[in-house]
């Protein structure tokens, strides 16, 4: 295994791990490994992206950490929760009250405003959101003159911006992403990207983020690549060119 | 293109058999509605085909019309000696004189053996000659031959223990007397007919009993062998007095099988409405579901047009669609419609309409009407969904759109509103402004109309409303509002399913409310009696007049003013009427007679009602030509015009000897009873029971117990039409479940983001479940206030004919509303179940 790192970062407690995991889909002959023994811990207060070529088993992985699938084998840890001996309910409080997302798209219910979109998962608890928070975060997202739009009516990166602030309102343990600038251009990529970094620098909040762009990596602490569901190298604190570089090894 | 049209359908298997379902019903109801009325007029066909087969002719009175009236007759009586000419006219093998007449049986113990439904208790004479019996056979004992021999019907006989040998009293309008049960009779194997009680006299006896010593009702004739019903009732014809007339047996058994049908006619026509009420709901189904399929496929079609379909063909392909529903549906519902013919036929049975059974007539043109119907119906219902998808443009393949909410169009808002306001002007106008009341129904129809035309706009304002109280229940509760808002079209297209159902409901509730409250008060405020002598059963047809004097007898009773009721032609046209006792009515009863009075109806005097005069501008003295089929043409004389119609509700008011006179002896529907000055009521009341005690066709009440039987009658007529039109609210409900399916498979993304990001599968399950309840409170809320506001119009509609009182059954209407909620929660589970088993990651993964 070649470790192209630049300097180890300090130990510090790992926020979600796994240890063997396996994932298959389908029966005998035809099934397919997702997943093929991955074990992984995810430092708390990094930024981590998960890299590799389609259909390695990012997405799989990210899902199984999530908790919004459950692994073949393996086990699955948040904190110090074991994620399959929890039933359904419990999993899904456990994704509501400790766990933020951004998906690629559909981030949005249709039917909301951004500001109802943003303290959804809050709602769902029955909770009172921090009204502070809420507010700073809307600042810092740089959504405030839309709060009353829906989805419909925002673009793309705004949707996925508004999409962050929800991950992030409810204080989650840990925010996942998955690939949450595919569909952005540039600019509105940097955006997210920065304010994404910015949770994690400022305010501490971990991020595990799947993407397939080498820049949007660059903003991450730590970098894990994965090829044919098995992790095969990870990177710290990487620049965009030598993600570039391990990629193309990696497809080649 | 075909094969594509199959495949789609089968794609969504639950859609397909709600759909199929909500037409299925309506057609059953129409398939066994038609099942039932052949049936039925098979089945008195081939009875009275039965009981009169042994007579080849019958020579009777002549009469202006023929009145049905029951199995008896409504003809004037023949002397007993035109007999002898008949029997000596050629070709005649047999004949004998036959009586027919009111004879109520009871039993052993002296309780009466009363009919369900009012239907008929009769008397007959029994032929001796086995031949001129027809069907009417003895199915134990021996045929009356004495003063006090009586065989009565086999199936009273069963019911009611009455053994052979025993000894029962028979009532009629005359004196009761006691007879020995000597035979049981059946009717050509069946051993009831048609519901109602026989007993059977020997001719002389019957004579005495039933009519008249020295007449007969008609002549029952037998022919030689060869000589055919034709041939027979010419040579009669010939021989027989001035005034009567000869004709064939069939013609007899035709109209009377004739005067049957044209009252099953009526229960056909009843039926027919609920089915036509259940398949436009029924529709409204179709039309949502044809809506979210071109919704659906928009994408699909608009590929199909991009690679250039017509918009011919695509609007072919989904006709072709609603084609193949519809008749697959409508064979479902042919099928059912036997199922559903028994169900109605033990329901009416059970509300006393005992009919004579066959096995179960399934004619080719029920088929065809049935499939014909229900394919119609569905087909036009999508045709308007079909129209839009033509319209689908070829750049909409391109777009990424999430199905959703289309506004309704300002248009549509001024159609409706336009068409609500002139229905309610045009109704007002009808009660309050003297517009003729020929509109009314076009006016309520107006509002029907443009309320469903509006409907859309509605659900806002209503789901906000019935929406409050869900925030409570947090964000479930709120999404379930917004969902149910997100698309108007849809949910008021469901919801109006309800809402007719509810409107139905709700409205005849009001209405019966409206006319029992008024019947209370009509007889607080147009009648003075202190007791009231009515018929033992709710809806017997009346008493023996013999019961007036026993009444008349009994000590604290004042005064006894009977009253009857019965049918004629006046100005030539068939109407009813009433008949007092002229002595006694002007002190019991206020009728607000504002011009002359009831005491001078004498031998041919009638008072008419106010509308009536107004209408043929009568005043005192005027001619009103009536014609009994009994006795012919009567010139009456206007003698009094009465305003208050309520009590009775008849245009022409009569004298009972006026009735006895024209029509014969009738039986007497009421009498209002005063007492004596000092009587205690509760005494006089028990002396009259007492008295009454060998008259148990007859029973006294006090105000009070009087009310409450006429409320009994009204209410279980209301709950029949309830039960009928229950079957709309079912479809609607399956509506409810069919919108509710559609929409969770088109939010699958939604629902599955709201799993991720936390949402339980119990919060998903109220989620759906609350969405459904606030669609039906939708429909149940408008329909009640609809059905109201057409109850009240109704009531007032009729404010001249009796009802004038209003009322509105608050908790029933509140039970109503209730129970559509409840069914919201019911019609939610399925939907509700997989909305909630949505895979989380159909959400997150982009396909
Ligand atoms: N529901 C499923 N059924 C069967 N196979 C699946 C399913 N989901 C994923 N797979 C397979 O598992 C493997 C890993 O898929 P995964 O979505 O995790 O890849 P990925 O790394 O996220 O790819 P991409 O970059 O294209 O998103 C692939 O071979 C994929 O075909
Ligand atoms: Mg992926």
């Amino acid at each position: 295994m070649t470790v192209t790192t630049t300097r180890p970062q300090a130990a510090t407690a790992t926020a979600a791990r796994a240890e063997g995991l396996s994932k298959f889909y389908g029966v005998d002959e035809a099934a397919v490994w997702a997943l093929d023994n991955v074990s992984v811990g995810l430092q708390e207060g990094q930024f981590t992206a998960i890299m590799g070529p389609s259909g390695s088993g990012k997405s799989t992985l990210l899902h199984m950490l999530a908790g919004l699938d459950r692994p073949s084998s393996g086990e699955v840890f948040l904190g110090d929760v074991e994620l399959s001996s929890l039933n359904d309910k419990q999993l899904t409080m456990l994704r509501r009250d400790r766990i933020g997302f951004i998906f690629q798209s559909f981030n949005l219910l249709p039917t909301m405003t951004a500001a109802e979109n943003i303290v959804l998962p809050l709602r769902i608890a029955g909770r009172k959101p921090d009204e502070h928070w809420v507010a700073s975060i809307v600042e810092t997202v740089g959504l405030s003159g839309r709060l009353g739009h829906r989805p419909a009516q925002l673009s793309g990166g705004q949707q996925q911006r508004v999409a962050a602030a929800r991950a992030l309102a409810s204080k989650p343990e840990i925010v996942f992403a998955d690939e949450p600038t595919g569909a952005l251009d540039s600019s509105s990529s940097a955006e997210l990207l920065g304010f994404l970094r910015n949770a994690v620098t400022e305010l501490g909040q971990t991020v595990v983020m799947v993407t397939h762009d080498p820049t949007a990596a660059s903003y991450a602490d730590r970098v894990i690549f994965l090829a044919d569901g098995q992790i095969v190298d990870e990177m710290h604190t990487p620049t965009a060119d030598q993600v570039l570089d391990y990629m193309k090894r990696l497809g080649a | 293109m075909f094969s594509t049209t199959i495949r789609q359908m089968l794609a969504h298997k639950l859609r397909l058999v709600l759909t199929t379902a909500s037409i299925a019903l309506g057609v059953a109801f129409l398939a066994g509605t038609l099942v039932l009325t052949d049936t039925m007029g098979l089945a008195f066909e081939q009875l009275f085909g039965k009981v009169s087969s042994g007579t080849d002719a019958v020579v009777r009175a002549e009469a202006p019309y023929t009145a049905s009236d029951g199995v008896g007759t409504s003809r004037g009586p023949i002397p007993a000696s035109a007999l002898a000419a008949v029997k000596a006219t050629d070709g005649v093998r047999a004949a004998e004189g036959t009586v027919t007449g009111y004879a109520l049986l009871t039993d052993t113990k002296g309780k009466a053996v009363l009919t369900s439904g009012g239907a008929p208790t009769q008397g007959y004479s029994m032929p001796s000659d086995e031949k001129l019996r027809g069907d009417v056979e003895l199915m134990s004992g021996t045929a009356p031959d004495s003063a006090d021999e009586v065989a009565i019907d086999a199936t009273s006989a069963e019911e009611h223990h009455i053994k052979l040998g025993s000894s029962i009293k028979v009532l009629f309008s005359g004196p009761t007397r006691e007879f020995t049960v000597v035979g049981t009779v059946g009717f050509g194997g069946e051993k009831n007919l048609g519901g109602t009680t026989s007993a059977y006299f020997d001719t002389a006896t019957a004579q005495q009993v039933l009519g008249t010593p020295g007449q007969f009702d008609s002549i029952a004739v037998s022919a030689d062998q060869g000589v055919s019903q034709a041939e027979l009732a010419e040579n009669l014809s010939a021989v027989v007095p001035d005034g009567l007339e000869a004709v064939t047996g069939k013609t007899v058994a035709q109209e009377s099988s004739d005067a049957i049908k044209k009252d099953l006619k009526i229960v056909g026509i009843m039926f027919m409405i609920f089915a036509g009420i259940a398949l436009f709901v029924g529709s409204f189904i179709i039309w949502n579901t044809f809506t979210m399929i071109v919704t659906q496929r928009s994408r699909e079609i608009a590929l199909l047009r991009a690679v250039g379909s017509t918009r011919r063909q695509i609007m072919r392909s989904l006709l072709l669609e609603a084609l193949l529903l519809g008749t697959a549906a409508s064979a479902v519902g042919v099928a059912l419609g036997v199922g559903v013919a028994k169900g109605l036929k033990t329901l009416m049975d059970a509300v006393g309409f005992s009919l004579p059974s066959t096995s179960l007539q399934l004619e080719p043109r029920t088929i065809w009407v049935s499939l014909l119907v229900g394919t119609a119906v569905t087909v036009v219902a999508a045709l308007v969904p079909a129209r839009r998808a033509t319209k689908v443009l070829p750049v909409e393949a391109l777009r990424e759109s999430t199905p959703g909410a289309e506004k309704p169009s300002i248009r549509r808002a001024v159609i409706g509103v336009a068409l609500t306001g002139a229905g309610t002007t045009v109704m007002l106008f009808t009660l309050y402004g003297g517009l003729a009341k020929a509109f009314f129904g076009p006016g309520l129809l107006a509002v029907m109309v443009g309320v469903m035309v509006s409907l859309p706009f509605a659900v806002r304002p209503l789901a906000a409303m019935i929406g409050k109280p869900l925030s409570w229940r947090g964000l479930p509760g709120e999404l379930a509002k917004q969902n149910a808002m997100r698309n108007p079209r849809r949910t008021s297209s469901t919801a109006a399913a309800l809402m007719i159902g509810l409107t139905l409901v709700v409205s005849m509730g009001v209405f019966a409310s409206s006319l029992k409250h008024s019947f209370g008060d009509v007889i607080s405020d147009q009648t003075s009696a202190d007791l009231f002598v009515t018929t033992a059963s709710a809806q017997g047809a009346g008493y023996s007049p013999s019961v007036i004097g026993a009444v008349e007898d009994a000590p604290g009773v004042e005064q006894v003013s009977a009253s009857s009721w019965g049918e004629a032609h006046f100005l030539g046209a068939g109407s009813s009427y009433s008949a007092i006792d002229p002595a006694t009515a002007g002190k019991v009863m206020n009728l607000e007679v504002s011009k002359g009075s009831l005491a001078a109806l004498g031998r041919d005097g009638v008072v008419v009602s106010r509308s009536a005069a107004t209408q043929h501008k009568w005043d005192i003295g005027s001619i009103v030509n009536a014609e009994f089929p009994a006795t012919g043409q009567h010139r009456l004389h206007v003698v009094g015009v009465y305003d208050g119609k309520g009590w009775i509700g008849d245009n022409y008011v009569i004298s009972l000897d006026e009735q006895k006179a024209f029509a014969g002896q009738q039986l007497v529907t009421s009498a209002l009873v005063t007492l004596a000055a000092g009587a205690d009521k509760g005494e006089v009341e028990q002396a009259i029971a007492t008295a009454l005690a060998d008259h148990p066709d007859a029973r006294v009440q006090d105000q009070k117990e009087f009310e409450k039987t006429a409320s009994g009658s009204i209410d279980s007529l209301l709950q029949f039409v309830t039960m009928m039109l229950l079957l709309a609210v079912l479809i609607a409900l399956l509506g409810i479940v069919n919108t509710l399916a559609l929409s969770v498979f088109e939010r699958t993304r939604e629902l599955g983001l709201l799993r991720a990001v936390g949402m339980t599968k119990s919060q998903v399950r109220a989620m759906v479940r609350w969405e459904s309840v606030v669609i039906s409170l939708i429909g149940a809320l408008s329909g009640a206030a609809l059905g109201i506001g057409i109850g009240l119009a109704m009531s007032q509609a009729l404010k001249d004919e009796g009802i004038k009182a209003i009322s509105i059954p608050v908790p029933q209407v509140t039970m109503y509303v209730v129970l559509a909620a409840v069914a919201g929660v019911i019609a939610a589970i399925g939907p509700a179940r997989s909305a909630s088993r949505v895979d989380v990651l159909r959400a997150v993964v982009t396909d």
